[in-house]
Protein backbone atom coordinates (compact mmCIF):
# COMPACT_ATOMS: atom_id res chain seq x y z
CA UNK A 1 0.00 0.00 0.00
CA UNK A 2 1.71 3.81 -1.06
CA UNK A 3 1.54 6.14 1.52
CA UNK A 4 -1.62 8.32 2.03
CA UNK A 5 -1.74 11.64 0.58
CA UNK A 6 -4.17 14.27 0.82
CA UNK A 7 -4.69 17.18 -2.23
CA UNK A 8 -5.55 20.39 -1.36
CA UNK A 9 -6.47 22.77 -4.41
CA UNK A 10 -9.13 24.91 -5.11
CA UNK A 11 -9.07 23.91 -8.69
CA UNK A 12 -10.89 20.58 -9.86
CA UNK A 13 -8.14 20.38 -13.00
CA UNK A 14 -5.19 21.25 -10.85
CA UNK A 15 -6.35 18.44 -8.63
CA UNK A 16 -6.49 15.98 -10.79
CA UNK A 17 -3.58 16.50 -12.50
CA UNK A 18 -1.66 16.17 -9.05
CA UNK A 19 -3.54 12.76 -8.43
CA UNK A 20 -3.08 11.59 -11.79
CA UNK A 21 0.84 11.99 -11.40
CA UNK A 22 0.96 11.10 -7.65
CA UNK A 23 -1.14 7.81 -8.31
CA UNK A 24 1.23 6.74 -11.21
CA UNK A 25 3.78 6.73 -9.07
CA UNK A 26 2.47 4.98 -6.85
CA UNK A 27 0.91 6.82 -3.85
CA UNK A 28 -2.38 6.47 -2.40
CA UNK A 29 -4.78 9.48 -2.41
CA UNK A 30 -6.82 9.68 0.22
CA UNK A 31 -8.90 12.76 -0.34
CA UNK A 32 -9.51 16.27 -2.11
CA UNK A 33 -9.82 19.41 -0.71
CA UNK A 34 -11.08 22.28 -2.52
CA UNK A 35 -11.00 24.68 0.50
CA UNK A 36 -9.24 25.40 3.86
CA UNK A 37 -11.73 24.47 6.43
CA UNK A 38 -12.65 21.13 4.25
CA UNK A 39 -8.88 20.72 3.98
CA UNK A 40 -8.80 21.19 7.99
CA UNK A 41 -11.11 18.37 8.37
CA UNK A 42 -10.17 15.84 5.89
CA UNK A 43 -6.85 16.33 7.31
CA UNK A 44 -7.37 15.75 10.98
CA UNK A 45 -9.88 12.96 10.25
CA UNK A 46 -7.16 11.05 7.90
CA UNK A 47 -3.76 11.82 9.37
CA UNK A 48 -2.33 11.61 5.57
CA UNK A 49 1.57 11.29 5.29
CA UNK A 50 1.55 14.17 3.06
CA UNK A 51 -0.53 16.88 2.44
CA UNK A 52 -0.01 18.58 -1.02
CA UNK A 53 -1.50 22.24 0.01
CA UNK A 54 -2.37 25.21 -2.72
CA UNK A 55 -1.36 28.89 -0.72
CA UNK A 56 -4.51 30.44 -2.46
CA UNK A 57 -7.75 29.05 -1.43
CA UNK A 58 -11.63 30.62 -1.37
CA UNK A 59 -11.79 30.75 1.92
CA UNK A 60 -8.30 31.05 3.58
CA UNK A 61 -4.38 31.31 3.00
CA UNK A 62 -2.62 28.02 3.03
CA UNK A 63 -0.63 29.47 5.34
CA UNK A 64 -3.37 29.79 7.61
CA UNK A 65 -4.36 25.82 7.08
CA UNK A 66 -0.74 24.80 7.62
CA UNK A 67 -0.49 26.72 11.09
CA UNK A 68 -4.23 25.29 12.33
CA UNK A 69 -3.07 21.73 11.43
CA UNK A 70 0.62 22.18 13.29
CA UNK A 71 -1.35 23.81 16.38
CA UNK A 72 -3.30 20.78 16.18
CA UNK A 73 -0.27 18.41 16.28
CA UNK A 74 -0.57 16.98 12.66
CA UNK A 75 2.49 15.29 12.18
CA UNK A 76 1.84 14.82 8.16
CA UNK A 77 4.32 16.39 6.29
CA UNK A 78 3.08 19.46 3.93
CA UNK A 79 4.23 20.52 0.06
CA UNK A 80 2.97 23.81 -0.37
CA UNK A 81 1.81 24.26 -3.91
CA UNK A 82 1.65 27.85 -5.52
CA UNK A 83 1.55 29.94 -8.78
CA UNK A 84 3.19 33.08 -6.24
CA UNK A 85 7.06 32.29 -6.08
CA UNK A 86 8.60 34.79 -4.35
CA UNK A 87 11.15 34.31 -2.08
CA UNK A 88 9.74 35.62 0.91
CA UNK A 89 6.61 34.03 0.21
CA UNK A 90 8.38 30.60 0.06
CA UNK A 91 10.42 31.37 3.29
CA UNK A 92 7.03 31.90 5.02
CA UNK A 93 6.16 28.63 4.39
CA UNK A 94 9.53 26.66 5.42
CA UNK A 95 8.83 28.63 8.53
CA UNK A 96 5.54 27.70 9.23
CA UNK A 97 6.91 23.70 9.10
CA UNK A 98 5.89 23.44 5.07
CA UNK A 99 8.91 20.69 3.99
CA UNK A 100 9.11 22.08 0.59
CA UNK A 101 7.18 24.57 -1.71
CA UNK A 102 6.74 24.09 -5.45
CA UNK A 103 6.22 26.74 -7.46
CA UNK A 104 3.27 26.43 -10.84
CA UNK A 105 3.67 25.40 -13.53
CA UNK A 106 5.31 22.33 -12.75
CA UNK A 107 6.05 19.14 -14.76
CA UNK A 108 4.51 15.83 -13.46
CA UNK A 109 8.25 14.42 -13.00
CA UNK A 110 9.21 17.51 -10.92
CA UNK A 111 6.18 16.76 -8.33
CA UNK A 112 7.12 13.33 -8.20
CA UNK A 113 10.68 13.95 -6.82
CA UNK A 114 9.66 16.50 -4.17
CA UNK A 115 7.35 14.16 -3.12
CA UNK A 116 9.14 11.07 -3.04
CA UNK A 117 12.11 13.05 -1.63
CA UNK A 118 9.85 14.61 1.41
CA UNK A 119 8.43 11.54 2.05
CA UNK A 120 11.56 9.47 2.37
CA UNK B 1 0.08 59.43 -11.08
CA UNK B 2 2.20 57.95 -13.49
CA UNK B 3 2.62 61.70 -15.06
CA UNK B 4 3.79 62.61 -11.47
CA UNK B 5 6.68 60.13 -12.04
CA UNK B 6 10.25 61.65 -13.18
CA UNK B 7 12.50 60.41 -15.99
CA UNK B 8 14.21 57.87 -13.68
CA UNK B 9 11.12 56.53 -11.96
CA UNK B 10 9.07 56.15 -15.36
CA UNK B 11 12.11 54.40 -17.11
CA UNK B 12 11.67 51.65 -13.78
CA UNK B 13 8.46 51.49 -13.47
CA UNK B 14 8.54 50.74 -17.68
CA UNK B 15 10.56 48.11 -16.98
CA UNK B 16 9.23 46.39 -14.19
CA UNK B 17 6.07 46.09 -16.19
CA UNK B 18 7.77 44.98 -19.38
CA UNK B 19 10.04 42.61 -16.78
CA UNK B 20 6.66 41.18 -15.50
CA UNK B 21 4.91 41.01 -18.58
CA UNK B 22 7.89 38.66 -19.34
CA UNK B 23 7.76 36.41 -16.86
CA UNK B 24 4.21 36.03 -17.44
CA UNK B 25 5.43 34.80 -21.32
CA UNK B 26 7.56 32.48 -19.87
CA UNK B 27 4.78 31.08 -17.97
CA UNK B 28 2.19 30.84 -20.60
CA UNK B 29 4.87 28.86 -22.55
CA UNK B 30 5.37 26.17 -20.07
CA UNK B 31 2.07 25.83 -19.96
CA UNK B 32 0.94 25.63 -23.06
CA UNK B 33 4.49 23.95 -24.19
CA UNK B 34 4.96 26.25 -27.01
CA UNK B 35 6.83 29.34 -28.17
CA UNK B 36 4.96 32.84 -27.13
CA UNK B 37 5.87 36.25 -28.57
CA UNK B 38 5.13 39.23 -26.29
CA UNK B 39 3.60 42.10 -29.02
CA UNK B 40 2.05 45.12 -28.91
CA UNK B 41 2.48 46.43 -24.98
CA UNK B 42 -0.23 49.45 -24.58
CA UNK B 43 1.48 51.21 -21.65
CA UNK B 44 -0.42 54.44 -20.27
CA UNK B 45 1.57 57.17 -18.81
CA UNK B 46 -1.08 59.44 -18.26
CA UNK B 47 -3.41 59.23 -16.00
CA UNK B 48 -6.32 60.53 -17.89
CA UNK B 49 -5.26 58.28 -20.74
CA UNK B 50 -8.50 56.14 -22.07
CA UNK B 51 -7.96 52.49 -21.22
CA UNK B 52 -6.36 50.29 -24.40
CA UNK B 53 -9.17 49.28 -26.79
CA UNK B 54 -10.28 45.81 -27.17
CA UNK B 55 -11.49 45.01 -30.93
CA UNK B 56 -13.04 41.24 -31.44
CA UNK B 57 -15.98 40.83 -33.97
CA UNK B 58 -18.80 41.83 -32.44
CA UNK B 59 -20.97 38.73 -32.00
CA UNK B 60 -18.02 36.59 -30.93
CA UNK B 61 -18.08 35.00 -27.25
CA UNK B 62 -14.91 35.86 -24.80
CA UNK B 63 -13.33 34.33 -22.19
CA UNK B 64 -11.85 37.05 -19.59
CA UNK B 65 -10.17 35.51 -16.06
CA UNK B 66 -10.29 37.89 -13.82
CA UNK B 67 -7.67 37.61 -11.11
CA UNK B 68 -7.62 40.72 -8.00
CA UNK B 69 -4.25 41.19 -5.85
CA UNK B 70 -4.60 41.26 -2.45
CA UNK B 71 -1.56 42.14 0.28
CA UNK B 72 0.44 45.14 -0.23
CA UNK B 73 -1.17 46.60 -3.36
CA UNK B 74 -4.16 46.55 -5.27
CA UNK B 75 -4.57 45.46 -8.98
CA UNK B 76 -7.01 43.35 -10.92
CA UNK B 77 -5.42 41.43 -14.14
CA UNK B 78 -7.24 40.51 -16.67
CA UNK B 79 -6.48 37.64 -19.76
CA UNK B 80 -8.89 37.28 -22.29
CA UNK B 81 -9.65 35.00 -24.80
CA UNK B 82 -11.48 34.69 -27.88
CA UNK B 83 -13.82 31.74 -28.14
CA UNK B 84 -12.00 29.89 -31.00
CA UNK B 85 -8.53 30.41 -29.16
CA UNK B 86 -9.98 28.80 -26.29
CA UNK B 87 -11.31 25.71 -28.02
CA UNK B 88 -7.33 25.65 -29.63
CA UNK B 89 -6.25 25.53 -26.20
CA UNK B 90 -8.23 22.84 -25.36
CA UNK B 91 -7.45 20.79 -27.88
CA UNK B 92 -3.52 21.31 -27.73
CA UNK B 93 -3.69 20.48 -23.95
CA UNK B 94 -6.03 18.59 -22.55
CA UNK B 95 -7.80 14.99 -23.30
CA UNK B 96 -10.18 14.47 -25.93
CA UNK B 97 -12.47 12.56 -23.55
CA UNK B 98 -12.80 15.86 -21.44
CA UNK B 99 -13.15 18.30 -24.36
CA UNK B 100 -15.71 16.15 -26.15
CA UNK B 101 -18.30 15.28 -23.08
CA UNK B 102 -20.50 18.12 -21.69
CA UNK B 103 -20.46 16.25 -18.12
CA UNK B 104 -20.75 18.89 -15.32
CA UNK B 105 -17.14 17.39 -14.19
CA UNK B 106 -15.73 18.15 -17.88
CA UNK B 107 -17.10 21.49 -18.03
CA UNK B 108 -15.68 22.53 -14.42
CA UNK B 109 -12.15 20.78 -15.93
CA UNK B 110 -12.00 23.01 -19.04
CA UNK B 111 -12.91 26.12 -16.63
CA UNK B 112 -10.50 24.80 -14.28
CA UNK B 113 -7.92 24.92 -16.79
CA UNK B 114 -8.01 28.26 -18.36
CA UNK B 115 -7.78 29.70 -14.76
CA UNK B 116 -4.91 28.11 -14.05
CA UNK B 117 -3.25 29.48 -17.11
CA UNK B 118 -4.67 32.90 -15.91
CA UNK B 119 -3.12 32.19 -12.24
CA UNK B 120 0.23 31.45 -13.00
CA UNK B 121 0.52 34.05 -16.02
CA UNK B 122 -0.90 36.70 -12.60
CA UNK B 123 1.44 34.95 -10.76
CA UNK B 124 4.34 35.70 -12.86
CA UNK B 125 4.06 39.26 -12.61
CA UNK B 126 2.71 39.52 -9.35
CA UNK B 127 6.20 37.63 -8.19
CA UNK B 128 8.23 40.19 -10.43
CA UNK B 129 6.37 43.16 -8.83
CA UNK B 130 6.81 41.90 -5.08
CA UNK B 131 10.37 40.97 -5.50
CA UNK B 132 11.05 43.90 -7.15
CA UNK B 133 9.54 46.66 -4.84
CA UNK B 134 9.75 44.46 -2.10
CA UNK B 135 6.00 43.83 -1.25
CA UNK B 136 3.76 40.96 0.08
CA UNK B 137 1.41 40.41 -3.03
CA UNK B 138 -0.83 37.60 -3.67
CA UNK B 139 -3.70 36.85 -6.84
CA UNK B 140 -6.95 35.49 -5.54
CA UNK B 141 -8.33 32.69 -6.75
CA UNK B 142 -9.36 33.60 -10.45
CA UNK B 143 -13.05 34.28 -11.47
CA UNK B 144 -14.14 33.66 -15.25
CA UNK B 145 -16.65 35.77 -17.19
CA UNK B 146 -17.95 35.01 -20.39
CA UNK B 147 -19.10 37.97 -22.73
CA UNK B 148 -19.55 39.03 -25.97
CA UNK B 149 -16.37 40.71 -27.73
CA UNK B 150 -18.82 43.43 -28.04
CA UNK B 151 -19.00 44.31 -23.79
CA UNK B 152 -15.54 43.60 -22.89
CA UNK B 153 -14.68 47.24 -23.25
CA UNK B 154 -17.70 48.31 -21.26
CA UNK B 155 -17.03 45.57 -19.10
CA UNK B 156 -13.20 46.58 -18.85
CA UNK B 157 -14.46 50.55 -17.99
CA UNK B 158 -16.60 49.63 -15.05
CA UNK B 159 -14.36 47.90 -13.41
CA UNK B 160 -11.71 50.36 -14.22
CA UNK B 161 -14.15 52.67 -12.48
CA UNK B 162 -15.01 50.24 -9.50
CA UNK B 163 -11.27 50.09 -9.06
CA UNK B 164 -10.27 53.84 -8.96
CA UNK B 165 -7.20 52.44 -11.06
CA UNK B 166 -5.01 54.89 -12.11
CA UNK B 167 -2.48 53.02 -13.82
CA UNK B 168 -2.81 50.07 -16.71
CA UNK B 169 -1.02 48.43 -19.31
CA UNK B 170 -1.78 45.85 -22.06
CA UNK B 171 -0.08 43.14 -23.74
CA UNK B 172 -0.97 40.27 -26.49
CA UNK B 173 0.67 37.64 -26.18
CA UNK B 174 0.85 35.32 -29.93
CA UNK B 175 0.99 31.99 -29.87
CA UNK B 176 2.17 31.30 -33.16
CA UNK B 177 1.90 27.44 -33.61
CA UNK B 178 -2.12 27.87 -32.23
CA UNK B 179 -2.99 30.64 -33.36
CA UNK B 180 -3.92 32.66 -30.26
CA UNK B 181 -3.26 36.11 -29.35
CA UNK B 182 -4.98 36.72 -26.15
CA UNK B 183 -5.07 40.33 -24.39
CA UNK B 184 -3.62 40.70 -20.90
CA UNK B 185 -4.80 43.90 -19.25
CA UNK B 186 -3.71 45.06 -15.80
CA UNK B 187 -5.24 47.86 -13.58
CA UNK B 188 -2.98 49.21 -10.73
CA UNK B 189 -4.44 52.15 -7.95
CA UNK B 190 -2.02 54.64 -7.38
CA UNK B 191 0.44 52.75 -4.33
CA UNK B 192 1.56 51.49 -7.50
CA UNK B 193 3.37 54.94 -8.41
CA UNK B 194 4.40 55.80 -4.67
CA UNK B 195 5.57 52.40 -4.20
CA UNK B 196 8.11 53.08 -7.19
CA UNK B 197 8.64 56.83 -5.65
CA UNK B 198 9.74 55.19 -2.74
CA UNK B 199 12.31 53.25 -4.43
CA UNK B 200 14.89 56.24 -5.00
Amino acid sequence: MGKKILIVDDSIYMRSLIRSALEEAGYEIIGEAKDGETAIDLAMETSPDLITLDNILPDMMGFEVLKVLTENGLKSKVIMISAVGQQTVVNKGKELGAADYIVKPFTSEALVDVVNKVLN
Amino acid sequence: MLDELNENELEIASRLVFDGLSMAKKSMEQILQIPIKMEKVDYSEKVSSPLAHYSGSEGESVHIIKTELMGELKGISHLIFKEDEVRKIYRACLPASIIESESPESKMMKMGFLTEVDNMMAAAVITEFSNFLGLEIYGMVPSLNVLKASEVNEFLEKESGDFQSVIHFKAIFHGEELDIAPDFIWLFQEEFVNKIKNLL
